[in-house]
């Protein structure tokens, strides 16, 4: 590989991890509140990358200003979700039950996309789709920069949100110890609405910067369920920092291996990664201690 | 399950010591079921028909086999398809490549999938449910993008045909006809293992392991080796499911052998008839397998059999996770039983009453 | 088993979660043959010391013997095995069971055909009936776990330990949640147990009970012992008094 060419591959790479992050940061987010391995993220995912296709067909508006219908839409499903479907599982089985749930919501959506926008492959045309910038012999996509901006951002208003805000404090302390968040009054079941609401937040910004930069179909979904599961096992279940971490550097070893060995086979590393990962450390490698458990 | 073969215990402690009249109820459904199949190729009118019937006997196998873990310890796996497609595509490799006989390869492919199942089992049931989820489910995704970029070893997405082990001069409807029973020899097999497991003592330890991993460790229970093997098994019984079917259908396509979707459809049947009683999966593979072909043949391959197979999945998780014969057994039982249960608790409280005033 | 082997110890023993420490260097012998009894202020550490004991949780530190040998970080089976039993504090049995099924699962023998041999034979259905009898609930046999009373519960846990035959026998609890007449019936038969010649540690916060029934308390406070001795002593101790009073 020559040194262009790696370089390439390790911005793309970057770039791509940027994303990744995001979305398993949701993906993780979950987990931590409600012990729920949330299938249906990369489904929401897709559906917010229609609707800003959609949007963007329709209005001929830019599909990134679809994110001021799509974010608070996607954070009040998410709320409705955990308290209206998954809060009526009965809590000795909810881990498994709430992946069938979650599961069975994968599949009415894409049944449902593919119903109502066929399977035909879909791409948003923009001004600026083509346009790349060159920086030391690096070219980039403005997309794809875009992309990661999105992704960047809203990965550090979720930190900011979750350090600095009583919410935030709420929500972490629901993760660690539930009994003991009650005990100190709180209200642990309208937290974990809100924990969804923001996880399902992600899956909104996230479809809408994936709709900028890829070509999108119904079943699109389960080429990133398996990666984002696998990267928060690897993070460590319900670490968001690990989540992020693990994201990235997968994103990267993703990308520097679809050189030599094609993109089908370079997704391998993701499958791979999750299976060393449970073989030798199965609550994960960055923090994590609640994977112990599950 | 009826303890008639119990060489002991002459009151058979079965559950809520059913009285003889059910016993006998339940041998003639029994006997009702076996002549339904055994009946089922003269009576069915054409051999479409009768390759229904195959179809949904191959579910059947397949979700009684996804029982043999999903059903005993509550771990839900959604690729198991990752078990039946390999279990076809080893039967046909076997073939193909080393000239084994058809048979011997589909028996040699069960085990070969079942020495796959261990590592496998290792990574995701050292832990709780969410890993094993996310495993199974990672497999079948991994499997599927494997089978479909190694062209020179699996054919890649062109598909693979597999070849027939009955020669060409066997007609169609004998070849269903044939498959149709084969396939009911290895759903009585599997019915037959679950049947023994479930009685054993390897079976108190997965059902209790099901209903509390924890406490079931703390009285004993090897909780890892017992979930191992209830994985290895299901998967040699499931890839025996798929072995059979690649014979039958003749061909293998890497986007239907490893399919989310066989997996779904196993895992609704099983939840749909009951994860906990013998017969449950086989119900739920009878209603939903015709639900699934009637709709393929009336609406074609629309998205339309996703939505209906999400929501299906979704009311079921929802209003009965206990599956219909639970339900139906669990009412029966509770009212016969409340009562005896309410006069006994009345008549310890007097007792207690009595020790307290001494 | 011999009387003159150590019962269960520990050494040094530390268990933290996240910043805090559940168990801070503790090292208590318990006393074989006896009834001992662990006490101490809520939270301070008795469960998860249990927990360390049986091998549900790994401790950070330190090792757990028993008859001598360490057994620290075995999987809780194993720990089973050797011959330790234990309840949980909020009783815990198997719901969708039947009670006699509750029973059952404790019998594990090692190898493969045993482990297939049918769990309703005579031999095991016949033990986890008298001891079904024995503690009092053998007339619900046939009810699911889930649809009889909390005390009866609480026997039926405490059946469904003994039918693994444990040498020693940890209960956290045993009268929590439950009537007068019914802390006085598992008394006895904790006192009858203790005469086969099982050894007890109990972790309890009815004060009566423990004095009246152990004959060895180990007081803990914030993770590690800080008393220990024959009931009468221990009551007298100004730590424990101050532990308990948070002076
Ligand atoms: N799984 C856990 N995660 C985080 N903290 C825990 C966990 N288990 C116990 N703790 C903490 O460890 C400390 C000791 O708890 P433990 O349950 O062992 O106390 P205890 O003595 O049994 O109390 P009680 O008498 O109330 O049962 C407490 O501060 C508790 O909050
Ligand atoms: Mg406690």
């Amino acid at each position: 590989m020559t040194g262009a060419l790696f370089a390439q591959s390790l911005v793309l790479g970057v770039l791509l991890g940027g994303l990744y992050a995001l979305l398993a940061a949701g993906l993780t987010l979950y987990f931590g509140v409600m012990r729920v391995v949330m299938i249906a993220h990369s489904a929401f995912l897709i559906l917010a990358a229609y609707l800003a296709w959609y949007f963007h067909e329709t209005s001929g508006l830019d599909p990134l200003l679809s994110l001021v219908i799509t974010v608070p839409l996607f954070f009040v499903v998410g709320y409705g979700m955990q308290r209206f479907l998954v809060s009526r599982l009965r809590p000795i089985s909810l881990t498994t039950m709430s992946v069938l749930l979650t599961f069975a919501i994968a599949l009415t959506i894409e049944g449902l996309l593919g119903f109502v926008w066929t399977g035909t492959q879909r791409r948003v045309q923009l001004g600026y789709s083509g346009t790349s910038i060159e920086v030391a012999g690096v070219s980039i996509a403005v997309v794809k920069l875009i992309a990661f901006a999105l992704a960047a951002i809203s990965l550090g208003a979720l930190f900011v949100i979750l350090r600095k805000t009583s919410f935030g404090r709420a929500l972490r302390a629901t993760t660690q110890h539930p009994e003991a968040a009650r005990l100190v009054g709180i209200d642990t079941d309208r937290v974990a609405g809100l924990g969804f609401g923001l996880g399902l937040a992600t899956a909104a910004i996230g479809g809408t910067a994936l709709a900028l930069d890829y070509t999108i179909y119904p079943s699109l979904h389960w080429h990133w369920i398996g990666p984002l599961m696998a990267i928060i096992v690897v993070g460590g279940l319900g670490s968001i920092p690990g989540a992020a971490i693990a994201a990235l550097l997968l994103g990267v070893a993703a990308s520097l291996l679809q050189v030599p060995l094609g993109t089908t086979w370079a997704q391998t590393v993701f499958y791979l990664a999750l299976f060393v990962t449970l073989m030798i450390r199965p609550q994960g490698f960055f923090g994590g201690r609640l994977a112990q458990r599950f | 399950m009826p303890n008639a073969s119990s060489p002991t215990a002459a009151p058979a402690p079965t559950r809520s010591g059913r009285p003889t009249a059910a016993r006998v109820a339940r041998i003639a459904g029994l006997l009702a079921l076996v002549a339904v199949v055994l009946l089922f190729p003269s009576l069915a009118p054409d051999p479409f028909i009768l390759s229904v019937g195959v179809v949904i006997l191959s579910y059947a196998v397949l979700a009684t086999s996804w029982n043999l873990v999903g059903g005993f310890t509550g771990y839900i796996s959604l690729g198991h398809a990752a078990y039946s497609g390999l279990g076809g595509y080893a039967t046909a490799l076997l073939i193909l490549r080393t000239g084994l006989d058809p048979w011997l390869a589909l028996i040699a492919g069960g085990l070969i999938v079942a020495l796959i199942a261990i590592p496998v089992g290792i990574a995701s049931l050292r832990v709780r449910g969410a890993s094993f989820v996310i495993v199974s489910i990672a497999l079948v995704l991994i499997l599927q993008l494997t089978f479909q970029s190694w062209h020179d070893f699996t054919g890649g997405s062109g598909g693979l045909r597999v070849p027939r082990p009955f020669g060409t001069e066997v007609l169609r409807p004998e070849q269903h006809e044939r498959f149709f029973y084969l396939h009911a020899v290895l759903l009585a097999l599997a019915l037959l293992t679950w049947w023994a497991i479930e009685r054993s003592r390897l079976g108190a330890g997965l059902k209790a392991i099901r209903e509390d991993e924890d406490k079931a460790q703390a009285l004993g229970v090897p909780t890892f080796a017992y979930k191992l093997t209830a994985l290895v098994t299901s998967a040699f019984f499931t890839a025996l499911g798929g072995g059979l079917y690649a014979l039958w259908f003749g061909y293998l396509d890497p986007i239907f052998q490893f399919s989310i979707l066989v997996g779904t459809y196993m895992v609704l049947m099983s939840l749909l008839g009951g994860v906990r009683s013998l017969f449950g999966p086989l119900l739920g593979a009878v209603v939903v397998g015709y639900a699934v072909e009637v709709f393929k043949s009336q609406y074609g391959d629309t998205q339309l059999h996703l939505v209906a197979t999400g929501v299906l999945l979704g009311l079921v998780v929802l209003f009965m996770p206990d599956g219909v014969i639970p339900a139906l057994t669990s009412f029966v039982n509770r009212r016969r039983r409340a009562a005896s249960i309410r006069e006994v608790s009345a008549e310890e409280l007097a007792n207690q009453r009595e020790e307290a005033a001494r | 088993m011999t009387g003159s082997q150590g019962s269960v110890a520990t050494q040094d023993l530390t268990k933290s979660f996240g910043g805090v420490r559940a168990i801070d260097g503790a090292s208590v012998a318990f006393k074989e043959g006896e009834i001992n009894a662990l006490i101490g202020p809520n939270g301070s550490g008795k469960t998860t010391f249990f927990n360390c004991v049986t091998g549900m949780i790994r401790p950070d530190a330190g090792t757990v013997t028993y008859q001598d040998r360490d057994v620290t970080g075995l999987p809780p089976h194993r720990i089973a095995r050797s011959g330790i039993g234990r309840s949980f504090q909020l009783c815990r049995v198997f719901p969708r069971l039947t009670v006699l099924e509750n029973v059952l699962v404790a019998v594990q023998p090692h190898g493969l055909l045993q482990r297939l041999r049918g769990s309703r034979n005579a031999a095991d259905v016949g033990r986890a009936r008298e001891l079904l009898a024995r503690v009092g609930i053998d007339h619900l046999e046939h009810a699911e776990a889930r649809d009889i009373s909390y005390g009866q519960q609480k026997l039926l846990e405490l059946a469904g330990v003994l039918m693994g035959d444990p040498h020693t026998i940890m209960l956290d609890e045993p009268a929590g949640g439950v009537n007068p007449a019914l802390v006085e019936r598992i008394a006895d038969l904790v006192r009858e147990l203790n005469a086969e010649g099982r050894t007890f540690i109990i972790v309890e916060h009815n004060m009566e009970l423990v004095m009246g029934l152990s004959d060895h308390v180990v007081v803990f406070d914030r993770g590690r012992p800080i008393a220990q001795g024959t009931p009468a002593v221990v009551q007298d101790d100004p730590l424990v008094l101050e532990a308990y009073l948070g002076v």
